[in-house]
């Protein structure tokens, strides 16, 4: 029976598919009489199912060695593109981690969009989006990978735009979507570039051809740069960030999972291409410094944000930049292990804000404040998330960068201190957070916060039970190491960095008698932060300067070169033709005139060669 | 100087130029019937000159001309029965004035 089921496990992307078709109906223009609700209710149930079908699989995979299943496509000449399945515990699980978030961040939603219409475009995204992550897990082939991760660009830039009568939710609409597809395009060249070398798109087949491979460097090089772009944009990595930021325009579901799930596909792929991209110390060392930077500058600049949501936003991008680095040095482990405890606690994290969020109004950390005593079902939800994404332990975020920092001190060691910048910046900036929202004195916008109703509270808490279970599993499935094994050092300095981190975050933020806002002696610094390093002008006076440029100097060539040559040899047949039927004189001594020119030049023509005879008499 | 084919011919043919010159450059129609007859009169010329020094015995060149003659004077009749009609409709008989296919 769990045979049966894990064999038909193909069929978990497709039980939210369904439900994509099947709440469409519900739009406002199609049933008129009763209200959005059936499809939120429809569509949580579909993902219920596909969550209990996850269940059941597991269960029948675990400790079981991979399956692959073969699901014939498109046949063509000499390129066989069937669709490869992996029946692994690591990619039902994964599933279950996508669905699981999803059918928490669906039932947020039943409570978090009351007053909204738009329940069936929601839904059906959200449902889109499960469906193709759930499919991304389980397709075990590249050049499916990246089919999923472009449909994945077109359901973000449809999700970010979910409001679209606000006009910064469309900019930010299109900025997802171009910087995402800028990154998949890349990823399309190094996956075409793959196939002539490789001669397949297998990730098993492509791991063990990497193995014995042998290429030229340069080529290696730039097939992994090809292959890192992807998840670059995708994992909202330096510099393909900024839609990040403005995706945070989207309804506060869609950000529980596209913060918890969604950044995180790119980084699935990533690891899966990591033996590739091994060819090539050069991709692996700037995978590293991508990482790198992104995993500090992001920690930074989220520091220095006011939005609450953009404050989760950035560090998105920094954990995603520890996986980065986690590739870079080839350990998958670890960095598998961080994209399940980060996707728990970011939910979580998101989901407290969004119950802040939904009843405050305010987005500004500076006008929340106080809610510690009135909250204290969002404020703990909060502590948990943060606790589980920072190296706290027992929680699951220590156990992950705990695997991570044990690898980094074998292999390269400065990246250690890194790793414990980044955590402390990130301890730092989480308890900001907490101090600025749930510590201090009630504000003006927060003066009166009641507690959120039901269907948010309800998956928040879950949430929360199930991160405070993440190591708790993770030991009974043997799958972190005993306390007796741990690198102390490594642990050690994890501690003590979140310990400083929230130690100096709760010394400024949870101190009543700190004046607030706080601003850094040079102003330009704190602001060089705020505003994201200018990513955005850098972008405007960059690329988008250039591709404007060079596209309307396009423009103009094609509307007056182009055109224009086209258009002459019109205005010049009609100008011919004007001015050459002034030849039809009206005058009949003319036509004859005509004529005996027309005669002349024959009778020349005709005897041109007796005529040369004659010059030379003459001449002669 | 021994009169020569070629005197005639060349005659005949500064007489046809003017003729022709006369026809496109003439704005009275009856000029231009007049620069006919100078053509009419080249060939004719043509036709006696080739018809005594090529042809001296049959002579056919003269019984040409006469019909071109005969030809001349029935086109003759009936050009000047046009410009008639014509300048009876138009009042006119400049050549300038008879256009109306002009474009």
């Amino acid at each position: 029976m769990e045979q049966f089921f894990l064999h038909i496990a193909w069929l978990i992307p497709c039980y939210p598919l369904i439900g994509v078709i099947l709440v469409i109906p519900w739009s406002p223009g199609l049933i008129r009489r009763t209200g959005p609700r059936p499809s939120g209710y429809i569509s949580t149930v579909m993902t219920l199912l596909a969550f209990l079908h996850g269940l059941i699989a597991l269960k029948a995979t675990w400790n079981q060695p991979a399956q692959e299943l073969f699901i014939p496509w498109l046949h063509a000449a000499d390129l066989d593109l069937t669709i490869p399945v992996e029946l692994s515990s690591i990619t039902i699980t994964a599933t279950l981690v996508v669905t699981g978030i999803n059918l928490l961040s669906q039932v947020y939603a039943i409570g978090y969009m009351e007053m909204d219409w738009g329940w069936a475009r929601f839904y059906s995204l959200l449902a889109f989006f499960e469906g193709g992550m759930c499919a991304l897990a389980l397709s075990n082939s590249l050049f499916f990978s990246y089919m999923i991760l472009e449909i994945l660009t077109l359901g973000t830039y449809l999700l970010v735009g979910f409001w679209f009568n606000q006009s910064l939710v469309v900019t930010g609409a299109r900025d997802a979507f171009l910087t995402k597809r800028v990154g998949d395009l890349f990823l399309l060249m190094g996956v075409i570039a793959l196939y002539p070398l490789a001669k397949t798109w297998n990730f098993t087949e492509l791991a063990e051809w990497a193995k014995t491979a042998h290429i030229d460097p340069t080529v290696a090089a730039l097939l992994g740069l090809a292959l890192i772009a992807g998840p670059m944009g995708k994992c909202a990595q330096f510099p393909l960030h900024l839609w990040l930021d403005e995706a945070m325009e989207g309804p506060v579901p869609s950000t529980v999972l596209r913060n918890a799930v969604v950044v995180g596909t790119g980084a699935w792929v990533l690891i899966k291409l990591q033996p590739i991209i091994a060819l090539s110390p050069f991709a692996e060392s700037v995978a590293i410094f991508i990482g790198t930077a992104t995993a500090i500058g992001a920690a930074m600049v989220a520091i220095a944000q006011i939005d609450v949501k953009r404050t989760l936003s950035y560090l998105v991008s920094a954990y995603m930049g520890l996986i980065f680095v986690a590739a870079g040095i080839g350990e998958s482990y670890p960095a598998l292990l961080l994209l399940l405890t980060y996707a728990v606690a970011m939910g979580l994290l998101v989901m407290s804000i969004g119950a802040v969020v939904w009843n405050s109004i305010t987005q500004d950390v500076t006008q929340l404040g106080g809610l510690w005593s009135k909250r204290p079902a969002s404020g703990l939800s909060y502590l948990v998330g943060a606790a589980g994404l920072v190296a706290i332990p027992p929680l699951g975020g220590f156990w992950a960068l705990e695997e991570l920092g044990d690898h980094l001190s074998r292999t390269i060691p400065w990246l250690l201190g890194v790793l414990l910048l980044v955590n402390a910046l990130a301890s730092f900036s989480l308890t900001r957070v907490f101090g600025l929202v749930f510590g201090g004195k009630a504000k003006q916008m927060t003066e009166r916060s009641p507690e959120v109703h039901w269907p948010i509270a309800f998956p928040m808490l879950v949430l929360m039970g199930f991160t405070l279970h993440v190591p708790i599993m993770l030991w009974q499935w043997q799958l972190i190491p005993n306390w007796a094994t741990i690198n102390t050092t490594v642990a050690g300095g994890l501690i003590l960095s979140s310990a400083i981190g929230c130690g100096i975050g709760a010394i400024i933020y949870l101190n009543n008698n700190w004046t607030k806002p706080i601003s850094f002696v040079p102003k330009a610094i704190q602001d060089f932060f705020a505003y994201d390093f200018y990513t955005q002008q850098i972008y405007r006076v960059t690329i988008v300067f250039v591709v404007g440029l060079i596209s309307q100097i396009i423009y103009w060539a094609d509307r007056y070169i182009v055109d224009g040559a086209v258009n002459l040899v019109g205005i010049a047949t009609v100008f011919s033709g004007q001015s050459l039927k002034y030849n039809v004189s009206g005058q009949t001594q003319f036509y004859a005139l005509t004529i005996l020119f027309g005669i002349a030049l024959f009778g020349i023509l005709l005897s041109w060669p007796f005529l040369s005879h004659l010059s030379l008499i003459i001449g002669g | 100087m021994e009169l020569q084919l070629q005197y005639f011919l060349l005659l005949a043919a500064a007489l046809f130029c003017i003729g022709i010159y006369g026809l496109i450059t003439s704005r009275n129609a009856v000029r231009v019937l007049m620069s006919i007859e100078l053509l009419l009169n080249a060939v004719n010329l043509n036709l006696m000159g080739f018809s005594n020094f090529v042809d001296p015995q049959d002579i056919k060149g003269q019984v040409f001309t006469t019909f071109v003659i005969a030809v001349a004077a029935a086109e003759a009749a009936v050009g000047l029965a046009i410009v008639l009609a014509i300048y009876r409709n138009r009042d006119t008989v400049d050549m300038e004035q008879f256009n109306l296919l002009k474009w």
